[in-house]
């Protein structure tokens, strides 16, 4: 029974966890790890439960007919939550390691699991209102944590995130009264059932797409972003970039092909792709000039997100059927080596930060010699985030030239291959700092507990995705509501 | 005759409503704006109910003018002197948003003009109507909120109990106000019980008419509030330990209730038939505490201070001025 409800269990125990905490201070961290794991072990039963039994659903209350509110897990739900899950619990680990200070440490971890339930209510949530609210308390806990840090040009970023976040959920509710007032249902698959091409809905999509685009930092809406990832405390710059941000990305890619396909419009997907393209070569050109590491990674993920948006319009290229989950395999694919590379690289950056007492890029000589396991979780994460093999993102890379190739959209293949030279050029300038020949950085050890999680995330992208990623293609054509199961 | 008063009346308050919204916006003193703001409130709560629906006029009145104009309050006597309304704006800018603004009203108007064109068929809202009676309640509202669509709420309460983390994440408990006139601390002694009691009603109500867990923990929470702004030293009636049990009740009684259904009916906060009724007074009246604790604390700025033993906690404190 309780492997049947891991859904269930996914978000109740972080809800426990971040009370407790609060109520125990002390015992924060012990708290937190522990549901952590717990929470890690149950998305790995759904994902297997998902395997093995198709798209699962939960109705919350036992309510049926979209009087109640249902949970709804397909593949790629279940693939997000398990990534979500893994990041989360090593961060975790990171994270006990990182705050030194205990107050600090006090206010991280209620937050921490307050993001951790938003994320995975919101990667479950099949229904619409239900959506708004779990954006809305992503959002705040995201600038709760964001705020943390001790720098003033952390608590400005945070003030002007909160402000971004919430105009972005607005946009986004406008969008659902919209959808609520010309249709009186608020379930997604009951919506996907009645929605027709006419304006109501074509505003509603537009409105929600519009709150979940400046969410998710598409160029040019981006600009909120490099500031706050990069002054957040380091275990909060990887979830954002890791996590925050992406979970807007899925839920553009489920509303568009699984709610409102019959409303989609060809050119709305073309000028889609047309900013991600723009989001490669601009946040890979800025990572390239970036002075810092973090601020570095932080624009190499709006050049990353970039990617998962030059997806739209070539799925929607495809046919509904194996071809287009094909493209949507690879989409997830590039979507999941990104969380874990770029978590690895700010968890890995924070090590630097704390280690040198700074992160100009410039002044790094000598890293590789006193942090030489944590140069080499750059290098790896290096290596996801170009997309040379054996990671993920070759894959996933490969598959959107192949797919751009198929449907004659060949324009895109040499925005990718703009953004992979690029990429190389800013990890490679890192990597060529840190093994120069300058002392500046002195002896410094680094404790395993943050090395190892770093090391495990950057792996998990290189090495697992790239090798043992295989089952995916299948997994997503079984489980997927797009395969009309 | 009398429908063509209320008429008037209707498009009297909107115009009003306009007029205080532009006001609000366009004002270039602060205290002003924030006045302004309350006003405008209290006239939406008003439209609320002419528009009947009740209960969220009640939340409106209580936490969209009350408290909020509190919170405002607050932050402005804190900021007043450095800043100032729209002063580095430039009217480019200005221009711009009431632009974007406008372009976005209509837009909005003609997507609401098809929707409401095409609103027919099977609707929630009447399916919800029909189902109410098996709720365990006869308020449709409060089924909604505490049953049909339970998890919204306990996701509700879990943004509440975030903004406060944020709030204590930002910063450390904000100077207290002095205390305040004789007059003043006299009515409040008056009002504070009622409000407190008012508080309790809403709670109870809540089940067959309009009122329920926000509202009631609101109300509670303005009884605190208005303690504090007339000098009175609630912090000393709380402590750190107590607020954190405060703060997490309502969403771990409900997550548990929940839990506890899962395990019993097979469906998260599925309710045993029978005893819907006082399982959702139950969550109900833990939601309170924990709404007016996240509230007051919001309103504080921050976790109370540890307070001298010796000193007598309740009684109103007279030796002391109000800095803290």
């Amino acid at each position: 029974m309780m492997i049947n409800d891991a859904i269930v269990w996914l978000i109740a125990i972080p809800l426990l966890a971040s009370l407790l905490s609060l109520v125990f201070p002390k015992k924060g961290t012990a708290i937190a790890i522990a549901g952590s794991i717990l929470g890690l072990l149950a998305s790995v039963a759904l994902v297997y439960q998902v395997y093995q039994s198709g798209p699962i659903t939960h109705e919350l209350g036992g309510w049926k007919d979209g009087l109640g509110i249902v949970l709804r897990v397909d593949a790629m739900s279940a693939l997000f939550i398990v990534m979500t899950m893994l990041v989360v619990t090593m961060v975790g680990f990171y994270a006990s390691a990182y705050f030194t200070d205990a107050h600090k440490k006090a206010q991280f971890w209620p937050l921490w699991l307050m993001m951790v339930v938003a994320l995975i209510a919101l990667l479950a949530s099949g229904d619409l209102f239900n959506l708004y609210v779990t954006l809305e308390l992503l959002g705040l806990s995201a600038v709760g944590l964001t705020a943390l840090s001790d720098n003033r040009a952390a608590v400005q970023a945070a003030i002007r995130y909160l402000g971004i976040g919430l105009l972005g959920s607005l946009v986004f509710l406008m969008g659902v009264a919209l959808i609520y007032t010309a249709y009186g249902v608020l379930d997604l698959a009951m919506l996907a059932t009645v929605v027709e091409a006419e304006p109501a809905a074509q505003l509603a999509l537009a409105l929600m797409t519009a709150g979940l685009l400046i969410k998710s930092a598409l160029f040019p809406m981006h600009f909120w972003l490099p500031a706050a990832h990069a002054n957040a405390p380091a275990p909060v710059s990887a979830a954002l970039s890791a996590l925050v941000v992406k979970v807007s990305v899925y839920l553009i890619i489920r509303l568009w092909f699984d709610v409102f396909s019959p409303v989609l419009q060809p050119t709305a997907s073309f000028m889609l792709g047309v900013l991600g393209a723009l989001a490669v070569v601009w946040g890979s050109w800025q990572a390239l000039r970036a002075e810092r590491l973090k601020l570095m990674a932080a624009y190499s993920t709006v050049a990353q997100l970039g990617y998962l948006f030059i997806f739209i319009p070539l799925v929607m290229a495809f046919p509904v059927g194996e071809e287009r989950n094909t493209a949507l395999a690879a989409f997830l694919l590039l979507a999941l080596t990104h969380a874990f590379a770029k978590s690895a690289l700010f968890l890995s950056s924070g090590v630097v930060l704390q280690r040198a007492g700074h992160d100009r890029i410039a002044e790094l000589g000598g890293t590789a010699r006193a942090l030489p396991l944590t140069i080499f979780v750059i290098a790896l994460a290096g290596v996801a985030l170009i997309g040379l093999p054996p990671s993920g993102s070759f894959l996933g890379k490969w598959y959107l030239i192949s797919s751009a190739v198929q449907t004659g959209q060949w324009w895109w293949i040499v925005v990718i291959a703009m953004g992979s030279l690029l990429a190389a050029g800013y990890m490679f300038r890192i990597l060529g700092h840190a093994f120069g020949p300058d002392e500046s950085i002195g002896k410094v050890m680094a404790k395993g507990s943050e090395e190892i999680p770093a090391l495990i995330l950057a792996l998990t992208a290189t090495v697992v995705l790239g090798f043992g990623s295989a089952w995916m293609w299948d997994f997503v054509n079984l489980a997927s509501p797009l395969a009309g199961n | 005759m009398n429908d063509w008063l209320l008429l008037s009346f209707d498009i009297l308050i909107l115009f009003i409503l306009l007029g205080l919204a532009w006001l609000t916006c366009n004002t270039k003193e602060i205290k002003r704006g924030v006045t302004l703001f309350v006003a405008f409130g209290l006239l939406l709560a008003v439209i609320w109910a002419r528009l009947k629906a009740p209960d969220l006029a009640l939340a409106e009145a209580i936490i969209g003018a009350g408290i909020s104009g509190a919170l405002l309050l607050k932050a402005m006597r804190d900021y007043t002197e450095q800043t100032s309304l729209s002063s580095e704006t430039s009217r480019f800018y200005v221009w711009g948003i009431n632009a974007a603004s406008l372009a976005l009203f209509v837009l909005l108007a003609w997507g609401l003009w098809h929707a409401l064109e095409r609103s027919d068929g099977v609707r929630l809202a009447e399916n919800v109507l029909i189902t109410t009676p098996e709720s365990g309640v006869s308020h449709p509202v409060t089924a909604v909120l505490l049953n049909f669509r339970a998890y919204d709420t306990l996701l509700e309460l879990a943004v509440v109990f975030t903004a406060v983390l944020v709030v204590l994440a930002m910063g450390t408990k904000q100077r207290d106000f002095g205390k305040g006139e004789p007059i003043l601390i006299a009515m409040v002694r008056w009002l504070a019980p009622i409000l407190i009691v008012t508080s309790g009603y809403l709670l109870w109500v809540g089940a067959h008419a309009p009122g329920g867990a926000f509202q009631a923990g609101a109300m509670l929470a303005a009884a605190f509030i208005l303690m504090s702004m007339t000098g009175v030293r609630v912090d000393s009636m709380l402590n750190d330990s107590s607020m954190r049990w405060l703060l997490v009740i309502g969403i771990g009684v409900f997550t548990i209730t929940g839990i506890v259904m899962l395990l019993i009916n097979g469906h998260f906060l599925a309710y045993s038939k029978e005893l819907a009724k006082m399982l959702i007074l139950l969550i109900e009246a833990a939601a309170t505490l924990s709404i007016a604790a996240a509230l007051t604390l919001a309103y504080l700025g921050g976790m109370p201070k540890p307070q001298q033993k010796t000193q007598s906690a309740v009684k109103i404190d007279k030796t002391e001025e109000g800095t803290s």
